[in-house]
């Protein structure tokens, strides 16, 4: 099953939109005279800024530091991005996305002392960058962050992409494995070669996406399926488990085990030529663990071997992962990155004292209330952790 | 059982209406004519206020708990300074109205001002039940006293900056949005209170306050016609949100949960609501169909409040910290509506003691009216086991024994014949558990009405003191 929900992001899949080297003219700093020092009572309602094919960010009138309303126009005939940026930098402060053509929406934002200009990003034209406005006084506002493109994403994907790869032969091999026993009538030894053939699959949390159906086929659930656990679309490594601790005998698990063989090296095959979603490397650093949190710690996934924690490990381990590729954007962007580590670490061990000296885990049902409301705890503040990190990593144009 | 009625005795000498509880003492004078804005006292804080306004907004970071808690004392800069710091509550006229008093006008138009967060007492405990209220309790997940000390000041924080409103910091590029939007871009207060306790269980050997344990704060105690289940009962935390409306305290829940994810864990929640004045000008009912709270003492005698709610500074075997606190009995009580209905008027108000259409003592004719034991000394007119009688027998010995009853209804669906769940979420303050809950609920161990209810959750927990200004924050004294 699709473990990461698929989200349409404002960049579709693969092509993203194009990074053009800022082409637009930047207006020698015009520079208005700042009001207040540091702080100050406007709404800024006249403060409407016009963006058309020929014009960025005109309009600036009072210009002070503290909680500034812009109202931006969109008089050009395309869509338009509009962000407000350090013009030094290239960072962004605020952004209005996806503005249709002659609509204004407001943005918000706490401006602090320093030098800002808008720059506007109309459909099929060149970025424009506006006046560069000087904000006096000795207020500290809002953080800019840089923005990530594409070019920037095309490192870590390729770094993912071979993670994937050397998890994929790995699942081939344990999949393997799991069939052989299963064809041979050996269904303890089954059991035991199930989880750790899971686990690897539930470590690739990012490429789900990319995988399409061959995810639905290999790690479905009968959620959905009019006859449910019965049901012959009911598929890959849950219905196999089913089986397994349900006192199903080989003849019934011959079929499934079949074709979650024949399903993992289909997917090994066409791997080399997929690719990732540039998008999802952000989004699944949450995404991964969000799921976790909605279908393992809850016990939801649990179709009999009680091992949803063994699979939030595994879960763990594949965000970690992600965060990995993603490290040489993060650490200059995200200031909670040390906490995000914290948080993980945190979890991690808490998740880890569920697994005993023999290699099972209690199942979620089976945990106290204190180890489960501290492993709650830790996922939850965690993926506040998280979440920041796919808006941070969403490819922009420049 | 302390269902329905009023478990707390009124403590008035009389009938003359002066001494009575003035938020009820003349409640046509409070009700405006339909379109007439109440204007009864200058209230400072009317509404949502732009963080805009005033002073230098200090930008809250987006996340406080464990991202570092330095922020959640900024939070509310803006806010708290709006709302009137150190001031304590509900005693002056002067003071911004509890919410109850403006309630019927601005229940109409959806919007009631702040209730000043700063001020010696949580500012949830006098006032009147709101509409809404939503109750939990939590286990606290923190790792040692120092994340324990984040926990509370986070909680503080956001409690500063949702009690008054204002617009809530923008996250730009970086993130996600810093609030839900449930409310709008502007958070507006709509009367909103935060309340916090502490349970019996955060004195274990977890964060060393052992030592620091309100003498009176014990576990639940069971008593005979109890049916408790052991997942909704107790807690190291307990938090109730009340407001105007039901948007408004969800936005509050998820916005403290947000900020909290690590240092606690829910256990048990309850979501509740006070019904309006059916008629209007009376005390409102609960759903057994009776006024519930006519005899509460007056909130607005101080000294009142100080001899039954409040623990005193210097109170014997007290540690110093809890002062100004209050001890919270929280019980969640099942009412059988539907056996109930079934049983007939007499039946039902002499169980009760009280008329059920007009809320008066069966031998009177007024809602505020002194029931005269002495002059029944056998029950003919009051049963001696009327639910009012058992509760408050109005002897000068049984005095001491009164509670302030803050009462919700609840309604949470069905249960395994059909029959309504639903009932009562009894909250109750006072200065001794021991002393008032308990030795009242003592009293109505076997009572007929026990028949009726099936109290089955809830806990025992300490209101924290008030938090006195930007700097303080809840639990300070207790972890200082």
């Amino acid at each position: 099953m699709l473990t990461g929900p698929v989200r349409v992001g404002r960049v579709p899949a693969g092509t993203v939109r194009v990074g053009r080297v800022l082409a637009g003219t930047v207006l020698a700093g015009t520079v208005l005279a700042a009001g207040l020092s540091g702080c100050g009572t406007h709404t800024a309602a006249g403060n409407v800024i016009t963006v058309s094919a020929g014009a960025c960010g005109t309009g600036w009138r009072q210009v002070t530091a503290g909680m500034q309303t812009f109202q931006i126009r969109n008089s050009s005939i395309g869509g338009a991005e509009v962000d407000l940026i350090n013009p030094a930098s290239g960072a962004v402060y605020a952004e209005v996305a996806g503005l249709g053509p002659g609509t204004t929406r407001p943005m918000r934002v706490d401006l602090g002392s320093g030098r800002y200009a808008f720059r506007c990003l109309i459909q099929d034209t060149d970025p424009l960058t506006g006046p560069v406005v000087r904000v006096g006084g000795h207020h500290q506002g809002a953080p800019a962050i840089l923005p990530v493109t594409t070019d920037d994403l095309l490192g870590p994907a390729r770094v993912y992409h071979a993670y994937v790869s050397a998890g994929l032969t790995t699942l081939v091999r344990q999949v393997s494995v799991l069939t052989a026993r299963i064809r041979a009538g050996h269904l303890a030894a089954a059991r035991a070669a199930w989880l750790p053939a899971h686990l690897t699959y539930e470590r690739l949390g990012a490429a789900y996406g990319t995988f399409g159906n061959y995810d639905t086929e290999i790690d479905g659930r009968p959620d959905g399926l009019p006859r449910g656990l019965s049901d012959p679309a009911f598929t890959g490594f849950y219905r196999i488990e089913y089986g397994l601790w349900h006192g199903q005998n080989a003849r019934q698990l011959d079929a499934p085990a079949a074709k979650l063989d024949s399903d993992v090296r289909a997917l090994r095959g066409f791997w080399p030529g997929m690719e990732i979603n540039l998008l999802d490397l952000g989004l699944r650093t949450h995404e991964i663990l969000e799921n976790a949190l909605q279908f393992q710690l809850t016990g939801h996934d649990d179709y009999g071997s009680g091992t949803t924690l063994a699979t939030t490990a595994a879960n763990i381990t594949g965000t970690r992962e992600t965060l990995g590729v993603l490290h040489p954007l993060l650490a200059a962007r995200d200031p909670g990155l040390a906490a995000v580590s914290a948080g993980l670490d945190r979890l991690s061990r808490l998740v880890s004292a569920a697994r005993h000296a023999d290699g099972h885990w209690t199942p979620v049902s089976k945990l106290s209330t204190i180890q489960r409301e501290q492993i709650d705890a830790a996922a939850g503040q965690v993926l506040e952790e998280l979440a920041p990190i796919a808006a941070m990593t969403e490819p922009r144009r420049s | 059982m302390a269902a329905p009625d009023d478990a707390t005795p009124g403590e008035h000498a009389g009938h003359d209406p002066a001494v009575r509880d003035p938020e009820v003492r003349d409640p046509a004078a409070k009700r405006p004519a339909r379109g007439e804005r109440v204007v009864t006292q200058p209230v400072p804080d009317d509404g949502p206020h732009d963080a805009d306004a005033g002073a230098c907004p200090a930008r809250p970071p987006r996340r406080s708990f464990l991202r570092g808690a330095l922020g959640a004392g900024l939070t509310g800069a803006v806010a708290g300074a709006a709302a009137g710091a150190g001031a304590g509550y509900a005693y002056s006229s002067s003071q911004a109205a509890p919410p109850g008093q403006l309630f019927d006008a601005n229940m109409v138009e959806g919007r009631l001002p702040a209730v000043p967060f700063h001020g010696r007492y949580q500012a949830g405990i006098l006032a009147k039940p709101q509409r809404q209220t939503i109750m939990l309790s939590f286990n606290v997940t923190a790792d040692g006293r120092g994340e324990l000390t984040d926990l509370l000041r986070t909680i503080t924080g956001r409690a500063r900056f949702l009690t008054a409103g204002g617009i809530p910091p923008q996250a730009g590029i970086g993130g996600p949005p810093s609030d839900s939007g449930v409310l709008g871009p502007t958070v507006v207060p709509d009367g909103l209170t935060v309340t916090v306790g502490v349970g019996s269980t955060l004195f274990d050997d977890r964060y060393g306050l052992a030592a620091r344990k309100p003498a009176g704060l014990t576990p639940m105690t069971a008593f005979p016609n109890d049916d408790l289940d052991p997942a909704q009962c107790g807690g190291d935390l307990s938090l109730q949100l009340s407001a105007g409306s039901q948007d408004t305290v969800l936005h509050a829940l998820r916005d403290i949960a947000r900020h909290t994810r690590g240092g606690m864990q829910a256990l048990w929640r309850i979501d509740g609501f006070s019904s309006p004045a059916r008629p209007a000008g009376t005390t409102p009912r609960n759903l057994q169909g009776f006024m519930d709270g006519i005899a509460n003492p007056d909130t607005g005698r101080a000294e009142t409040m100080n001899s039954l709610v409040w623990v005193q500074p210097g109170a014997r075997g007290e540690p110093a910290w809890t002062a100004h606190g209050s001890y919270q009995v929280i019980r969640l009580i099942r009412m059988f509506v539907e056996f109930w209905d079934r049983v007939d008027i007499i039946e039902q108000e002499n169980i009760i003691g009280r008329r059920k259409d007009t809320g008066a003592p069966l031998d009177a004719n007024m809602e505020f009216a002194r029931p005269n034991y002495t002059l029944d000394p056998t029950g003919a007119v009051i049963p001696l086991t009327a639910h009012i009688r058992l509760a408050n027998p109005r002897t000068p010995q049984t005095e001491a024994n009164r509670i302030l009853r803050r009462a919700h209804n609840y309604d949470r669906g069905i249960d395994a014949v059909g029959d309504l769940d639903m009932g009562l979420i009894f909250t109750c303050y006072q200065q001794d558990i021991a002393r008032q809950f308990v030795t009242v609920q003592t009293r109505l161990i076997g009572e007929p009405m026990a028949d009726f209810i099936s109290p089955f959750g809830g806990g025992f927990f300490f209101a924290l003191p008030g938090v006195r200004d930007t700097r303080d924050y809840l639990g300070r004294g207790l972890l200082a």
